[in-house]
């Protein structure tokens, strides 16, 4: 047998035992599936029985795993010595119910040794037999540390008092390189104490680790797992580890406190704050401010008020996250700060500050303006979308070019549909030269966010009606971003009006539009515009949209056929050719053959109809009458050997190429990729080319194709 | 046998895309660059001393993430192949002008390394969950690539060791740190979509996939291809150069994840998200013209759908509400029901693909020790939902969770199905 067809025999053989297990498995708990249940389990143990392949046995042992039973458990525990399918063994032995499963487990560990031995204790630990724990303390004396240290943690996660007593008796005396095992059976069962309630046998446990010389992620676990039990007691050591000079036991401390419980915490890690170094005082606020609900307020204030750099950096940008409207004065402070860290923050701050108290403490500041800050209460205008246009408008007249640019920026980010005009007229008519870019800008913010795009672009259309010559064309643009229906009429209007700019903006704003609804505005346009380069464009537009977008097959064809008849000039054709080939369809395959005629187009459009021809025949469409209409008979196609690369390093991909071929001189792969279909790169950073001997109707043939070119291959002379 | 169930958490989220100054914002971490030392020159004692574990292809599009920080020193590699320990161990001393990057073939060697904080692990998903634990027993902090987990019980005990060691967990999830994901996943979060009726997630592949043994042929020279190593807490199977691709390599030991859980663990994670990481689903229904079903406690669906999206890249979701909708995918943009969700913001000032976002945020939480984004409560939740809708589909019949004592209920099949053994002398 060949390797091929074994390795497809042994994948299809598991694929079939897993579709009988799903079905044998099919409705669990109810009485007729059990007896279902107990005859697969006949069919599998006979499997197991027998002298079937190892394969075979494995996927059995899965499948024991569904739905085997206590009777199963013999014969898998047969297989815990094999270093093979012991492990098999133990995915069912694992799941199966029962007292059975648990001391087949039992025996094994009785008498096996090493790795499976060790396997074995993991799998009682997963069981949580409490029947082991005799066993399981006898084997954390075993010479091998492995083993002992399967045992301990098998032992912590049975975690009954008695298998505790067996871990803490050994925690000091173990050999160094199980002592970690221990202590991390002993974490174990101190969480099952804590899940218990039984806080004070947890605290027990876990200060016994903590004295005992044990690696420090050991030390680590059983200090969390103390603070956390003793709850509000447990503070007092929190606040050790915070002035800790040990960086993993303060790094614990932050983590520690996001955990706890409690507003009593809180006033701890401000405390801490209050004597911690800056390097520190910077990692305890963003720890505070974690605990958004009980955060002490007023010293992340302070600590944003006055210090180190990096702590109020820190600390400012804590506040806007839990902050409130008290935080205001001191923030707007800081965004004004020379240190350009500790402005940004502030100014981030600001912009995020929870609170509508904010809003309307920012709206009254703007009543008493003074020097740098009146941009900036602006500029939180638009950031925190206040609504607040009478005092935008009245910045908007300032004499300071600042405030009038943020002013505006500002009424971008807040207008309605009702203020729209306002900034309509600021960029048709500027009141100050400076302040126009600005105003395009804004204007164009404020459009595209509005809810209702064609309330909106109807305000702009009339805009447009009326604009002189320089703003028309902005105008146009921004309803093109608005899009709709309006927004699509008024710009077909202006492509063919007597306007030679609007003609120009119009047919490039609506040749790249992006919704299927410009296509019989853009055919229109095609055929009618008043300048041959407009029509073009126009019918690019048209073409691409049956490129890119989702309709059904019949659609698409129609549009193609309707672009390929406007077309005056083989380029556009060519484009609709490659619309057809890349939405491949019985209809336009039919169109592709057509355009065979054309002269000039016979080239791609015998390439067209290959490849489509060979997409829809692989979808059951039987293409072969209309392709003997086009003179393109099926062939008999053999590919005597094929190969990629560059230099002398070629990779031979005769298979790839054989599998893909079919009955036309033509092979799509997998992948447009050559490195995709042909498994990688066989040589990487240089030009490739694929060469291929083949046999067309009895004819041998040789071709070579540069990389991910389309494989055509010549009929042979 | 039944598992306690761990006592997930649900996570404080930091404000983000929905913050009133809108996505500029949104950014993997509020925090200072100064407080975390990765300002200006780096001094060695504010870098983060990282390990890399199973660099292959998606390895070493993350690993590039990690270069480019400054705070980051990359110092060893480990993995079974000899060719990628090579390559890796070649990026790292290009980067950094030396030829300092050590090489392991045991990544136990590599994590008793007291100088290392955290290590990436990008094996295929055979190890992610063994070797995450491992590293957390080690003490170190971990970026994990997905799929996390192989099954059920593996999802639990991650949550809890996590919790239990005080590490920083990070999944793969790097779209949780999209600003675009993350607009969609809080218009649904904070009831802008009013009342959450569906979530939809897109598994690409929705079908079991089988694992296996293939025929055995001569093991490589374990300096070259460490088989034993590769094979690690998978059961024990000949070596077979078919199997080298950990990408499809036991993924969830006989019934093996396929799309579901590949995807899933994306798009399921998102929608995870979107309500509020609430537990996983309760329901699962079997798939039905190419839909599979899954109904959370208050009633919202999860339903996986192959087909019917909107044309927005790979690895969509949707979320739909009362009162609105909105779809995002990998092309970085949204389609929302009304321009008014937006909030006075545009599609493009929200989207974009800051592929690094995710990376930075792991590395700042190693650092301020708070919660990454794809945490490890946040990934125990969504890979539960894609392995218990895998088992809905292997049974190919509605299966019902409890997600208290995380068990299926009164369905024997489908509990067996939660937890797999590990080859020795492996073990979580």
């Amino acid at each position: 047998m060949s390797t091929k067809h074994s390795l497809t025999r042994s994948v299809v053989f598991l694929a079939a035992m897993f579709v009988m297990a799903a079905a044998s498995a099919r409705a669990a708990d109810d009485p007729a599936a059990d007896s279902a249940s107990a005859a697969k389990e006949k069919e599998l143990l006979a499997v197991l029985r027998s002298d079937a392949p190892a394969a075979n046995k494995a996927i059995t042992c899965k499948q024991l795993a569904i739905y085997g039973s206590s009777a199963a458990v013999l014969d898998l525990a047969k297989l815990l010595p094999d270093p093979q399918l012991s492990s098999w063994a133990r995915i069912a032995l694992e799941a199966i119910p029962g007292a059975e499963a648990d001391e087949a487990l039992r025996n094994g560990a009785d008498s096996l040794d090493g790795l499976l031995l060790v396997g074995t204790l993991n799998s009682i630990g997963v069981r949580q037999d409490a029947a082991a724990v005799e066993l399981l303390t006898k084997r954390l004396q075993d010479q091998n540390a492995e083993v002992a240290s399967a045992a301990a943690v098998a032992l912590g996660k049975i975690g009954n008092a008695a298998a505790t007593k067996s871990l803490l008796e050994v925690l000091a005396s173990a050999p160094a390189k199980v002592r970690s095992a221990v202590a991390e059976g002993c974490v174990l069962c101190a969480e099952q104490r804590l899940d218990e309630g039984n806080s004070a046998e947890a605290m027990r446990i876990y200060d016994a680790v903590r004295k005992a010389e044990v690696p420090q992620q050991r030390i680590i676990e059983a200090t969390r797992g103390a603070i956390l039990a003793r709850q509000q007691d447990g503070i007092p050591l929190l606040l050790e580890l915070f002035e800790s000079p040990d960086k993993a036991m303060f790094q614990l401390a932050l983590g520690t406190a996001r955990e706890f419980p409690g507003g009593e915490v809180d006033q701890a890690l401000a405390t801490a704050l209050d004597s911690a170094k800056p390097d520190r005082a910077a990692l305890i606020i963003l720890a505070m401010a974690d605990r958004p609900e009980t955060v002490v307020l007023p010293a992340v204030l302070k600590a944003a008020a006055q210090g180190p750099q990096p702590v109020r950096v820190a600390a400012t940008t804590a506040l806007g996250r839990v902050g409130d409207a008290t935080c205001l004065p001191i923030l707007l402070e800081a965004a004004l700060d020379a240190d350009a860290e500790l402005s940004q923050a502030a100014k981030e701050a600001l912009a995020g500050l929870p609170s509508d108290k904010v809003d309307a403490q920012i709206v009254a500041l703007l009543d008493q303006p003074a020097g740098k800050s009146y941009p900036l209460l602006i500029a939180l205008v638009g950031q925190r979308r206040i609504d607040a246009v009478p005092e935008l408008l009245k910045a908007a007249e300032h004499s300071d070019p600042a405030v009038r640019s943020a002013a505006l920026t500002a009424l971008g980010e807040t207008v309605t549909i009702k203020r729209l005009p306002v900034l309509i007229s600021r960029v048709v008519a500027p009141k100050n030269a400076a302040d126009a870019e600005v105003a395009q800008r804004a204007l164009r913010a404020a459009s595209v966010r509005m809810p209702d795009r064609e309330a909106c672009a109807a305000e702009l259309a009339t805009a447009l009606a009326t604009a002189p010559a320089a703003s028309k064309t902005i105008l146009a643009e921004i309803l093109a971003e608005v899009g709709g229906a309006k927004a699509l009429q008024t710009l077909a209007a202006a492509a063919k009006s007597k306007d030679p700019a609007m003609q120009d903006a119009g047919s490039r704003l609506l040749g790249k539009w992006n919704s299927v609804d410009a296509a019989p505005v853009l055919l229109d346009l095609a055929r009618s515009a008043p300048e041959p380069k407009y029509q073009v464009r126009a019918l690019r537009g048209y073409i691409g949209l049956a490129r890119k977008f989702s309709m059904t097959e019949p659609e698409r064809v129609a549009m193609c056929q309707k672009a390929f008849d406007t077309a005056s000039q083989p380029a556009e054709q060519k484009l609709v050719l490659e619309v057809l080939t890349i939405h491949p369809s019985a209809e336009g395959l039919k169109l592709a053959i057509n355009a065979i005629q054309v002269p000039a187009l016979k080239s791609e459009a015998t390439q067209a109809t290959l490849v489509i021809a060979q997409k829809v025949g692989g979808a059951g469409v039987d293409v072969s009458q209309l392709l003997s209409k086009a003179g393109l008979d099926k062939v008999k196609l053999e590919i005597v050997k094929a190969e990629y690369g560059a230099g002398s390093t070629f990779k031979d991909v005769t298979a790839v190429l054989q599998k893909n071929a079919g009955d036309l001189p033509l092979i799509a792969l997998p992948d447009t990729s050559y490195n995709a279909s042909f498994g990688g790169d066989p040589a990487p950073g240089s030009v490739k080319q694929l060469k291929v001997q083949y046999r067309l109707d009895g004819k041998d043939g040789t071709a070579t194709f540069p990389e991910n070119a389309l494989i055509v291959l010549p009929k042979p002379k | 046998m039944s598992r306690k169930p761990p006592q997930l958490q649900r996570r404080r989220f930091l404000k983000t895309a929905l913050s009133a100054s809108g996505a500029a914002l949104f950014a993997p971490t509020i925090i200072p660059s100064s407080a975390l030392g990765r300002d200006g020159a780096v001094a060695p004692s504010e870098r983060v001393v990282i390990g890399g574990i199973g660099i292959g292809n998606r390895g070493t599009y993350d690993l590039g993430c990690f270069l480019e920080q400054p705070d980051v020193q990359f110092v060893a590699v480990c993995d079974v192949k000899e060719a990628r320990r090579v390559a890796v161990k070649n990026m790292a001393d290009t980067r950094y002008g030396n030829q300092s990057c050590a090489m392991y073939r045991d990544f136990r060697e590599l994590l008793d390394r007291k100088d290392i904080d955290g290590v990436l692990i990008a094996t295929g998903p055979n190890w992610h969950a063994t070797a995450a634990m491992t590293a957390a027993k080690a003490g170190k902090d971990m970026y994990c690539e997905k799929p996390v987990t192989k099954n059920i019980d593996q999802s639990l005990i991650l949550a809890e060791t996590m919790r239990r060691t005080g590490r920083v967990f990070q999944a793969g999830t790097q779209r949780r740190n999209l600003p675009h994901f993350a607009f969609a996943c809080e218009l649904a979060r904070t009831g802008k979509l009013g009342k959450l009726t569906k979530v939809y997630a897109h598994p690409a592949g929705m079908q079991a996939m089988m694992s296996g043994w293939l025929p055995a042929q001569p093991e490589p020279d374990p300096e070259v291809v460490d088989w034993n190593m590769y094979l690690g807490p998978a059961a024990w199977r000949p070596f077979n150069a078919k199997l080298l691709d950990g990408f499809n390599f036991e993924k969830g030991g006989g019934m093996v994840g396929g799309g579901v859980l590949e995807w899933g663990s994306h798009c399921v994670d998102l929608c995870q998200w979107a309500v509020g990481d609430c537990p996983p689903p309760v329901e699962y229904n079997a798939p039905k013209d190419g839909q599979l079903v899954a109904r959370y406690a208050n009633g919202t669906e999860l339903i996986f759908r192959e087909t019917g999206w909107i044309p927005l890249g790979s690895c969509p979701v949707r979320f739909e509400g009362e009162t609105g909708w909105v779809e995002a995918g990998d092309s970085g943009k949204l389609v929302l029901s009304s321009p008014a969700l937006l909030a006075g913001r545009t599609v493009a000032e929200i989207g974009g693909y800051p592929a690094t976002f995710h990376v930075r945020d792991f590395l700042d939480c190693v650092k301020t020790r708070s919660k990454p984004k794809g945490n490890a409560d946040a990934a125990c939740n969504a890979h539960i939902a894609c392995h218990a809708a895998n088992i809905a589909l292997f049974l190919d019949r509605k299966v019902n969770y409890d997600c208290d004592k995380h068990e299926f209920i009164n369905d024997a099949a489908a509990n067996r199905l939660r937890s797999e053994a590990l080859r020795e002398p492996w073990r979580l």
